[in-house]
């Protein structure tokens, strides 16, 4: 039997919990989906079960979070934790499975609010047990309240890296350095920007502190980091990086990389949604208007899966997007949408105020990256830089070709874990724009599920086109 | 504990003893995780860091996202290869992680 809803919302992180909560209010039939187990997303994760000593320690900011949850669960929303998403077809129709089972449903509008995921930058050794993601250390402290024990290596570039080894720091973890690759000095335009950014003092004033009270615990903290190797045979025994031309050298039980955060957008791709490239930030978003209507009308992106702006950007953009579809749905007039959104456009942009500072500071430049041949770039395929780097020498030219060939991004995580940095490597080796080197393909299933599993989906009266639906139909 | 996580030094520790757990079978051996996080966070906390043995490159992996994006925590969870990061444990689990092979796919 397939279901129909009014709308779907995929991901409970701010910006779906804010759309699925507005529409469920004004009478709608909502489902909201997510494939983490608890709704909060990844800034709020387990929110509803931090206890009060994790919520002091993740400070307002986490908090809030749960002000958010409670009105998503006071409303009653339909809510479906441990729901994994994947399929989203142009016409309003997902596929996702649960407990084992897919099922096929539809909606009349979508709303993907499936936030952001860490840059993912290859480095030697990133595949030895022992090195992990900041966001992960981050997670775990949410969702589990776990601490890494022995010495911890931080290494990358942006705020989240800062404060991440500003948590660590209040919970007595020995941070053995913090290795940044972002610029001894701030780059030009980041002058030009702090005017502006000072208007939205708050998170300047956060993102201050944060830097002194790591100073002042005497952190040794780099700048200007370049070449981080994370060492060790069977699992990490320490990391290694060059300043200036001189070589550092740390003992590392744990290294925790982060490079900044780029939007989710494996949905979109695989819906077929208009991609643009953002050449500042140097990561691809899904086009749409300041509703969050992509080029597909059933399709709305909210969040930070649509250009990373933060959770209470995340927050008004899930309520600009249900704003908008209620309208279309005939619960609200025109008028009344207006009046709604326009104290929420407002805090959008107060809100974005201090962005092109921060941009500007941490944006990503090729430079910061150094690519070596026996770097494993696909962790799923075991394909290094210089297998691809191979086959480019042998005359290939696009994304998808070289993954037919070296199978680099064919694995589980479709290109989540490679994809970026390979965009980048062809790019460099063409001297080209990573947006004209290609971008790889996103075919359904978005996540791998037993073939057993959709061959026993029900397709119910969703299912008018034939056999041919698991294909791609690009 | 198992032995299988002697190759790392890296550790985790529970910030609070869980309040309740769950048992489940893990490579054969009884185990009792936290109930109400993750399996991937759950092993994290009793010392166990390796999640898989990688197919392709034929070496230990640890969860390196713990969002869901990596698949580097990949486990046969009650006969299926499941993401043990978005996965919850519960009560009398089969878990495989087939650390002995040398990453054939399972
Ligand atoms: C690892 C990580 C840690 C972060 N920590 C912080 C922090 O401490 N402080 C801070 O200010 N900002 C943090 N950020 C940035 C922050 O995530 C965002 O600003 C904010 O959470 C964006 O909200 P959102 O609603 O757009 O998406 P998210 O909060 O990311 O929520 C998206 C949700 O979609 C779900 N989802 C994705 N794909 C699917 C699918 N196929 N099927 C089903 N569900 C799916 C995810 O499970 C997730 O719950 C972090 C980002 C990352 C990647
Ligand atoms: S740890 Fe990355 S998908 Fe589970």
């Amino acid at each position: 039997m397939s279901r129909h809803y009014d709308v779907i919302v995929i991901g409970t992180g701010p910006a779906g919990l804010s759309a699925a909560t507005l529409l469920t209010k004004m009478g709608l039939n909502v489902l909201a989906l997510d494939e983490q187990q608890r709704p909060g997303g990844q800034i709020y994760r387990n929110v509803e079960g931090a206890g009060e000593a994790r919520l002091n320690l993740f400070g307002p900011d986490y908090s809030v979070g749960l002000e958010l949850v409670n009105e998503f669960r006071a409303a009653n929303v339909n809510y479906e934790g441990g729901a994994s998403v994947w399929q989203v077809e142009a016409d309003g129709r997902i596929c996702y499975s649960k407990d084992g089972k897919s099922s096929r449903i539809s909606a009349n509008y979508i709303i993907a609010a499936t936030g952001a995921m860490e840059r993912p930058v290859p480095i030697e050794g990133w595949t030895l047990p022992g090195v992990m993601g900041a966001g992960a250390a981050n997670n775990l402290a949410k969702e589990a309240g776990l601490t890494p024990k022995g010495k911890v290596v931080l290494a990358g570039s942006g705020p989240l890296l800062l404060l991440e080894a500003s948590i660590l720091l209040k919970k007595g973890v020995e941070i053995a350095a913090i290795l940044e690759t972002t610029d001894l000095i701030p780059p030009a335009d980041s002058v030009t920007k702090l005017p502006q950014a000072l208007m939205g003092w708050k998170l300047l004033y956060k993102g201050t502190t944060m830097l002194w009270e790591l100073q002042k615990a005497g952190i040794p903290h780099y700048r200007g980091v370049r070449n981080i190797r994370a060492l060790g045979a069977d699992a990490l025994s320490g990391v290694e990086a060059t300043v200036k031309g001189e070589t550092l050298n740390f003992d590392a039980d744990l290294l925790l990389l982060h490079f900044g955060v780029i939007p989710n957008t494996h949905i979109f791709r695989q819906a077929g949604c208009q991609m643009v490239w953002d050449e500042k930030l140097r990561y691809w978003y899904p086009s749409c208007d300041s509703w969050g209507r992509t080029n597909f009308e059933k399709i709305f992106a909210a969040g930070d899966g649509c250009r990373v702006h933060g959770a209470v950007a995340a927050r008004h953009k899930g309520t600009l997007a249900a704003l908008e579809i209620a309208c279309c749905l005939g619960m609200i007039p025109e008028s009344e949408r207006d009046d709604l959104a326009e104290p929420v456009l407002k805090a959008l942009r107060q809100d974005n105020l201090p962005r092109p500072f921060i941009d500007a500071m941490y944006a990503p430049k090729p430079s910061h990256f150094t690519f070596e041949n026996e770097t494993v770039l696909c962790r799923c395929e075991n394909v290094t830089v210089g297998d691809v780097r191979k086959v480019l020498d042998e005359g290939v030219r696009e994304l998808n070709e070289v993954k037919i060939i070296t199978r680099c991004g064919m694995g589980p995580c479709q290109g989540r874990m490679c994809g970026p940095a390979l965009a980048e490597i062809v790019g460099e080796y063409l001297s080209l724009e990573p947006d004209q080197a290609g971008l790889l393909v996103v075919r359904p299933p978005l996540k791998p599920i037993p073939l057993s599993e959709v061959a026993a989906m029900d397709l119910g009266d969703g299912g008018t086109d034939g056999g041919n639906w698991l294909l791609d139909k690009k | 504990m198992l032995k299988h996580s002697t190759t790392s030094t890296a550790e985790f520790k529970q910030d609070q003893a869980p309040a309740e757990t769950v048992s489940v079978l893990l490579d054969g051996e009884k185990v009792d995780l936290p109930k109400g996080i993750s399996i991937a966070a759950g092993l994290l906390s009793i010392g166990e860091i390796i999640s898989r043995i990688s197919p392709s490159a034929h070496k230990p992996r640890s969860p390196h996202c713990l969002m869901g994006v990596c698949y580097e925590c990949l486990m046969e969870i009650d006969g299926v290869e499941r993401q043990a990061c978005m996965t919850d444990p519960e009560e009398g689990m089969v878990i495989n992680r087939h650390l002995d092979s040398k990453g054939e796919d399972a």
